[in-house]
């Protein structure tokens, strides 16, 4: 079935992917640029213009405690995109040698591994974060170590499997036979035949670490204030929306755009195969 | 049957055994104890003592862990210093809301994703199919605050229709607080639908391309007995495997949700018990989530195996 797609299809899915790659390209220069650009203050607050709606002073109008929606929205993606980025990062280099050296071991190391994976993805993330946040402190440092640490298992499992379909091929018994290092094996022979899957997982648990982390932020228990950051801010203008929406649209509009973007980038046929 | 059932019964009381002695373990190695949540900065070396002595809290791991799961026997899970009541008095009427708010959800969500998990896989060529597939998928990668408040502005601000923020209290009667049931129960059937009718839809197109049912087709099977009789009961099982997964998610996993129109459930209970690090809360609490986990495996497993044919065939014959 896979690849017998008619034209109509593959121009549909490249659509897709274009427009995913343009928002999420814009998301990062926005998050990047939001430091440079000539925004009013994230912080000061002005008592005599509290959830005021746009105008010409405040674009998008200001919060609860005066503050400009604007800037703390261009601002409030750097915390959990930042935190997010660095987690997955670490988290994908940790699966991804867990799931190789699991793979080529074998035997009954590869099942402990694997066994021990199970587990942690058993264990609900969004309560073990709260925990950690909680009893352990919430610096950037112990949650990032934190995500890293419950985000590698899916990616460990994804390349676990993918990997052992490859090294049962005749190219890795070629490359064996050759005398190539378990290195050069698995950075030149089996790295490049699983990269679109491992990307796609990869970028997948990028949207569950960004969701998780401003979750824990909404909840109080992630990013401090007065700290922008979307979750945070969403959490801190639910109160107020009758009065005023944009406070809290704004960085609803932010989230939800660069979650379905990162969706849109990565290509439906590969997350077909993952699930 | 009986037997499996039995076996498979004695095999997660073993688990849960097991796993309840690891959570108290677990929560007892998390830095500070319910006397330093309770005395926070006042907390002085003479008040500390004074406190956990009160609290028999001197006592040995093991040996207070031996009186936790006595009292769990005779149905105490013990007393919360932090907010001076009995753990059961503050988990109870919590328990009976999040049951009926998760009860509300799966009656929305659960068979309207079976119907049209079978409508889109059988229309899967379809616009109204794409945009279902497409929307589903939306739904299930936002995270529930944002569609929690999207509704929120919705129904309850602009279309003031129902009530966005819970008043009352975790105490109330069923019928006072059905009202406030309908926003959170909406937000979480969205979520749940949106995973059922996925599973159900990609199980029904991959059970459609097997052989039997093919060779039933080339029988002259009326298509509509092909589905009913054929297809459906094979492919049934992972959607049901994804149901059993959200309904236990839906008891113990709705922090956000709750905590998002102040829904006095457990979820936020937890997240304040989390918060003000209330350690003998949160082990009930999470003892409770390990039970539903365990239930939900288990409810799972049986009725998979009373839905496959060749079991079925055995108890028969």
């Amino acid at each position: 079935m896979i690849g017998l797609h008619s034209t109509a299809t593959r121009t549909r899915r490249r659509i897709t992917m274009s427009a995913g790659a343009v928002i999420v390209g814009g998301h990062l220069l926005l998050a990047l640029a939001a430091s440079v650009l000539p925004l009013q203050s994230v912080v000061a607050q002005d008592s005599n213009a509290i959830l005021q709606g746009a105008s010409g002073a405040h674009w998008l109008g200001t919060d609860s405690l005066g503050r400009d929606v604007l800037s703390r929205t261009l601002h409030g993606g750097q915390p959990s995109i930042g935190v997010a980025l660095v987690a997955v990062l670490l988290a994908a280099a940790l699966g991804f040698g867990l799931g190789t050296f699991a793979a080529l071991v074998g035997g009954w190391l590869d099942d402990a591994i694997m066994r021990v994976v199970d587990v942690l993805l058993a264990m609900p993330s969004l309560l073990v974060l709260m925990l950690v946040a909680s009893f352990i402190g919430r610096e950037p440092v112990v949650l990032v170590a934190t995500l890293a640490l419950m985000y590698a298992p899916p990616i460990a499992r994804v390349v676990r499997g993918a990997s052992g379909n490859v090294l049962t091929r005749d190219f890795i018994l070629a490359a064996r036979l050759r005398g190539a290092s378990r290195r050069a094996i698995v950075v030149g022979e089996v790295l490049p035949n699983i990269a679109e899957v491992f990307i796609t997982e990869v970028a997948m648990q990028f949207t569950w670490i960004l969701l998780a982390f401003s979750s824990l932020s909404f909840l109080g228990l992630g990013t401090s204030p007065p700290t922008a950051e979307w979750g945070l801010m969403i959490s801190d203008a639910r109160g107020f929306i009758t009065v005023s929406p944009l406070p809290l649209l704004a960085p609803v509009a932010m989230l939800a755009s660069l979650v379905l973007g990162v969706n849109a980038l990565v290509d439906r046929r590969a997350q077909a195969a993952l699930s | 049957m009986t037997a499996y059932l039995l076996r498979r019964l004695a095999i997660s009381l073993g688990v849960l055994a097991v796993m309840s002695v690891l959570v108290f373990l677990g929560v007892e190695a998390l830095p500070g104890d319910a006397c330093t949540a309770l005395l926070g900065r006042s907390a002085t070396a003479t008040k500390l003592a004074q406190c956990r002595a009160a609290n028999g809290l001197n006592a040995s791991v093991s040996h207070r862990l031996i009186d936790w799961a006595s009292g769990l026997l005779r149905g105490d899970l013990g007393f919360s210093i932090k907010r001076d009541k009995s753990v059961v008095d503050i988990v109870m009427p919590r328990l009976r809301n999040s049951l009926a708010l998760a009860t509300v959800s799966s009656l929305m969500a659960f068979p309207l994703a079976i119907v049209v998990g079978v409508w889109s896989a059988r229309r899967k060529r379809t616009r109204v199919a794409r945009v279902v597939d497409t929307v589903s998928l939306v739904l299930m990668t936002l995270p529930e605050f944002v569609t929690a408040s999207v509704l929120w502005l919705l129904f309850s601000v602009w279309l003031p229709l129902l009530p966005g923020v819970t008043m009352v209290s975790s105490n109330a009667s069923l019928l006072d607080i059905l009202p406030n049931i309908w926003l959170p129960a909406i937000t979480l059937a969205l979520v749940v639908f949106a995973h059922v009718m996925r599973s159900m839809r990609a199980s029904f197109l991959v059970t459609e391309e097997r052989p039997f049912v093919e060779a039933a087709r080339a029988r002259g099977i009326a298509e509509r007995i092909v589905v009913r009789r054929h297809i459906l009961p094979a492919a049934l099982p992972s959607p049901i495997n994804v149901i059993a997964v959200t309904a236990a998610w839906l008891l113990t996993g709705t922090f956000v949700v709750e905590v998002v129109f102040n829904f006095p459930g457990l979820g936020r209970i937890a997240v304040d018990a989390i918060s003000d690090r209330d350690t003998a809360l949160i082990l009930a609490l999470t003892l409770f989530g390990l039970v539903v986990f365990i239930a939900s495996s288990f409810v799972s497993d049986a009725v998979t195996r009373a839905l496959d044919p060749r079991v079925r065939a055995q108890v028969a014959s």
